[in-house]
This record gives C-alpha cells, structure tokens and sequence, in this order.
C-alpha cells in the first residue's frame, strides 16, 4: 500500500491539542484510515489520551474508551471478548505510550499476547514517559537526560540501555508483530493494513520522536525519526509467529552521531558515551541482519 | 529625646517596610513550549537576588505546547504564606500576543495595574477590554534575532524590568545567567541576558485602548441526571458547542503558530506526504495540490521539512 491508496475519509480530527511537530496524531491518524469505521480503540494514560480525549472533547470519530495506566492489555481483551459475545464484528485497537508497554502495562500485555487474544496492540514509543513530563522509562536510550536521569554532575543521563521490547514480543511467537516508523510511509502502511487483516494478538510497535522531550526542532519529527531507522537506532521488521519475515536494511548506514545531532537529551555526550551507543547498535545489527554493520 | 528619635526612626522603618511595601503579584499569559513558567521563575530569582522573598509556579492542567498557559511570580519583602494562584494581579505579562484576541488578560487586573505585552504594536494600538497602563516590545523578533528561536521568556523579562521599574535589568541578566546557563549552557545563558537587555531597550510604554467586548466560552455542565451514564459521551450538540465524538473539531488550533507554511502551487507535484505527515491532518488536496486549513495549523514546519521538491516555505506569520 502507498500513500496514494489511503482512504480521505478521517476518523481522527484536527483540533486535538498534542505539541506543534508531536507524530504521533499523524501515526494514529493514518492508522485509523486503514482500520476504518468498525474500530475501538483504547488508551491508558499517555500523552495521546491527553490531547485527544479532553472530557467531553474528542478526536476520535469512533467508539473509545480509557481505563487504567496498567491494563491495556486487559481492557481490549475484555472489549473484544464482548463483542464476540454479542456477536459483532469490531477491530479493537488498544494505543499505548513505552512506558505503559515496557513497564506498568506488560504483564498485562504478556497476558493477552499468550491467550492470542483477537485485538491489535499499538505501541507509540516516545522513549519517556512524556504526559507526566520527561521521566525514563524502559525504553529511554543510554545516555539519554530525563528529568529522572538528568544529565550533571552525578549522572550522565540514563546509565542503561533501551530494553529490547519488539523482541520480548516475538518471543510471544503472536500470530503477527511488526516495528513501524512513519518515516517509511510504504512499509509503516504495509504493516498496518496486514496487521488489520490477521486475527489472533498481533503487536505494532512505533517509533515517536518527541520535540518536547527529546528537545529538538518541531519540523525535525519525521527527519529524526528516518536517522533512527538509518543508524540502526530503529529496526523495521516483522515476524510472524516468532520467525522473522521481513526486515528492512537501510541501504546506507549512518555513524549514530548523526541522529543524536540536534537533539538536546543527548547534548551533553562525550565520545566515548557515543561509542558505547555505536556499540549497542552493532550488537543489535548483528543479532537482527546476522552479519557484522 | 534620643529614646524618641530613635522610635520614630523605627516606626518609619515598619511603615516603610510593612506598609509602603506591598507585596506584588505577576500573572504570565503564554502558550506551553515558550517558558513562561521560566519567565515566573527567572524574575522571582531577580527579586530574590535584590533581597526579597519571591515565589513562583505554574499552572497545572493538561496543556502541551502550543496551548495557553499561565505561570505566577509573587514577591514580598517578607515571608510569603499565600499558595494561592494570582486572581488579582498587580501586572499581566503577555507572552503570545494571540492571547489577547481571545481571552480578557485584564481579568482580576488592579486599579493601577500594568500590562506587559509582546507584539509588533505600539501600546496606543493595542485593543484590550479597556484602556490600561501598557508597555509593548516585539520580543518574537528580538528572539528569533539573537537566538534564533522563537523563544519569548527572556526578552519579555527585559520588558518587565522597564515597564515596572520593580527589579534592575542588571538582577534580571543575571537571574537569566544563573537559571538558564545551569540548563541551556554558559553561552546560551549570555545570549539570553542580551535578548533581555535588547528588550529592555526597546520597550514602549503608554496607555492601550479599551473596548474590546469578549464573551466568555460557555461550558457544557451536566446535572446528575444528564450525565451519561458511566460518563460515556455520544456525539451531542450542547449550547457549549459539540461535546462528544469528533467534537474536538471545533477547538481551532491556528493561533498556536508563529510560523506558517506557505505552498507554491506551480512547484506542488501532488505526491501527499505533506498530507501524510501533518499531525494536524490540516492539508487537503484539492485538484492534486496540497491546500492548508489555517484553522488548524500549528505551524510546525514538518511539511516544509519533507517536501520532496521545496513547494512549501515557513514564514515568520504577521499577524494584525
Ligand atoms: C497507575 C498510574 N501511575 C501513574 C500515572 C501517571 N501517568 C499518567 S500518564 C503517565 C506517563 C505515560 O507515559 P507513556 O506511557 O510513555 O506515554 P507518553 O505520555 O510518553 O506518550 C503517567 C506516569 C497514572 N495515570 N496511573
Ligand atoms: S510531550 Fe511529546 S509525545 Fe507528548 S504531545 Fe508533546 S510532543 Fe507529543
Ligand atoms: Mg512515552
């Protein structure tokens, strides 16, 4: 599928009140334009719950609902279930941030990943946990300063790597789990209109550069989030059933100094912090391509 | 005789000090992203650094950048014990002069209150609910100019320290100094201080016109028995607009830019990734060509940014 083939008819309006340059209502925007009309969708508390679903004010033109930070996985398997109950068809969507999939939410994620539960799981991973103001979470990125790993005199950001969620959920061995960034329209949609289509639990996981958080120029959102991809920050893949069956090789790629350019969290990096993250990279390259970068 | 001299001597004192000195209170008008809660904080630190108590705080809601927001500064020359936000303040500082079309920033002002606004107007242009003691300076520029950022907080303070007289421009450079070189680094904490001095310089002060009639936006309250139930919200048209499912439609969002995008139809080629990665969903492709509904826009610049063949160009949006 191509940007071309997309429907115009939107089920998430304008008027939301995310940042200036946030992705992320153009990542859930696209997506609901390949879900269309028969879709639920649920959030926890994120920034996405935030500025889309302001009681009584929404952006969504489609049954929505929000639970608890913790229970996504819960909440959608519940929703689902009823609908098969009463005998309805409906896609149920739930839509979290990285800090409720990599840390509060995922145990019940694990739950309904193992029951195969009938919904699509979306992760938006801003790599903090933004709508409380910048804290780390799980998926923060060495080095990277938040105000709970504030770079300065004790620390120099977070001291930990990002932990590997995409792979925690291929070892699920779902019937479906694919990583996206916008960046890449042709595959980001590719994956989502197969997603749509499989039934069982399948997991799409979405890169979401954050100007605020990330402290990087507005415009720059979709730019750094193509880096991502070309350094191997990102890796676009997808598997079905715990075999991967399709991985995306950029076809040049960058030194990881290139993507942390112009993005304030990482300001503060020495050289050898920049190699360390070179070589998380590598090590990632290698585990996923099979070969040295 | 001495005894006495000396009493009234202390008596003057306490009246200057408990009397005389009142303490003041500052309201910051601004949109979330331009430091506002900054500007509260850098100028309670310019008080302090001159030896009084000051106290500063923003207002929480769920607002993200771009959204109207509010900060508070108090000082006194003693303890303060009030926690309470500024509903009557002694100055209203302005940081987005948008702000002004659609909210009465003079609300709760005090009888002899200022307002301090950043605009390309002089305070005899500037329409507000009624005529009040008013210093404008265009800050938008002075900061695209010296940080090349549209980044308000440290100008206006330039601004405030002129208009009111309270603090020396000399305690703001260096609250600036102080609060944003520990953050942002030693030269971008000069850069600041000059963006300040430069304000200071060239801020205007005289009277704003009155007359400006502003309705206040209703809001949709429910009594108990027409809550839906479990808070479940269908698409409804109240008398405060539509609530619901795609209500949010109708909270225009264009007045967040300072930037905005402008397309060359002949360049245009049609490919729709502007349309694509607009986190606004505001362009439309109408006859192949992207088209802008300014309604929305927040001015972000992604869609200059990814244009394949340079049809769209960001500029500096002149508002009158
Ligand atoms: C049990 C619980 N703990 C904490 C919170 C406060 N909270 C609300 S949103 C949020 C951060 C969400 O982070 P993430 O999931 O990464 O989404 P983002 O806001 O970054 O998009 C937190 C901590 C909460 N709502 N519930
Ligand atoms: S804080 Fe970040 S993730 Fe949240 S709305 Fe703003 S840009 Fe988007
Ligand atoms: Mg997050």
């Amino acid at each position: 599928m191509n940007i071309k083939d997309l429907p115009e008819e939107d089920y998430f309006t304008s008027g939301h009140t995310a940042c200036a340059g946030c992705p992320a209502p153009a990542i859930v925007r696209n997506m609901m334009k390949i879900f269309g009309k028969d879709t639920i969708v649920y959030t926890p508390a994120n920034c996405l719950l935030v500025f889309s679903g302001t009681y009584p004010y929404l952006a969504w033109k489609v049954p929505y609902l929000h639970e608890a930070f913790e229970n996504t996985g819960s909440c959608i398997s519940g929703v689902a279930r009823a609908y098969k109950k009463i005998g309805k068809k409906a896609l149920v969507v739930g839509i979290a941030g990285d800090g409720g999939t990599y840390d509060i939410g995922i145990q019940a994620l694990s739950g309904a990943a193992e029951r195969d539960e009938d919904v699509i799981y979306v992760c938006y991973d801003n790599e903090a946990y933004m709508n409380t103001g910048i804290q780390r979470s799980g998926s923060t990125p060495y080095g990277a300063s938040t105000t709970t790993t504030p770079a300065g005199k004790k620390i120099p950001g977070k001291l930990r790597h990002k932990k590997d969620m995409a792979e925690i959920m291929r070892a699920h061995e779902i019937p479906y789990m694919a990583t996206l960034s916008i960046s890449h329209p042709k595959d980001f949609l590719n994956k989502v209109e197969k997603a749509k289509n499989v039934k069982g639990f399948r997991y799409l996981h979405v890169f979401s550069p954050c100007p605020t958080g990330w402290r990087f120029d507005p415009s720059k959102s979709v730019e750094i989030a193509r880096k991502a991809v070309q350094s191997g920050m990102w890796t676009l893949y997808e598997a079905e059933y715990g075999e991967i069956t399709g991985i995306y090789k950029p076809k040049k790629k960058i030194p990881v100094e290139e993507y942390i350019k112009g993005q304030g969290r990482f300001r503060h990096l020495t050289p050898e912090m920049i190699e360390e993250l070179q070589r998380w990279v590598d090590r990632k390259w290698k585990r996923l391509y099979g070969e040295e970068p | 005789m001495i005894f006495l001299a000396i009493f009234s001597f202390a008596i003057k004192l306490i009246l200057h000090y408990h009397i005389t000195w009142r303490m003041y209170e500052i309201r910051f008008h601004g949109r979330g992203g331009q430091g506002g809660r900054m500007a509260a904080e850098a100028y309670a630190l310019a008080a302090f650094l001159e030896g009084n108590y000051a106290v500063s705080f923003p207002f929480f809601g769920a607002e993200r950048r771009g959204a109207p927001v509010r900060a508070f500064t108090r000082v006194d020359n003693k303890k303060i014990r009030i926690k309470t936000q500024v509903y009557e303040p002694d100055y209203v500082v302005v940081l987005d002069e948008t702000l002004i079309e659609t909210e009465d920033v003079l609300e709760g002002l005090k009888e002899d209150g200022m307002v301090i606004i950043n605009t390309q107007r002089k305070p005899e242009e500037v329409k507000l609910s009624k005529p009040v003691k008013c210093a404008t300076v265009d800050a938008t520029s002075i900061a695209l100019d010296i940080l090349g950022r549209p980044i308000t907080n440290t100008s206006i303070l330039g601004a405030i320290a002129k208009a009111t007289g309270k603090v020396s421009i000399e305690s703001i450079e260096k609250a600036i100094i102080e609060k944003f070189g520990e953050r942002l680094g030693k030269e971008a904490g000069e850069k600041n201080a000059l963006a300040a001095r430069t304000a200071y310089e060239k801020t205007l002060i005289g009277v704003s016109q009155g007359g400006k009639a502003f309705v206040p936006r209703k809001k949709w309250l429910p009594d108990v028995n027409e809550m839906p139930v479990g808070g479940a919200t269908p698409a409804m048209k109240t008398d405060a607009g539509l609530v619901g499912i795609g209500s949010f439609i109708e909270n225009k969002t264009g007045d967040w830019r300072t930037f905005i995008p402008s397309i060359d139809k002949e360049k245009c080629i049609g490919c729709r990734f502007c349309w694509f990665y607009c986190p606004e969903g505001c362009i439309e492709m109408v006859d192949n060509k992207a088209n802008v509904n300014y309604d929305y826009c927040k001015g972000c610049g992604i869609c200059a940014n990814e244009c394949p063949v340079n049809a769209i160009e960001m500029k500096r949006e002149v508002r009158t």
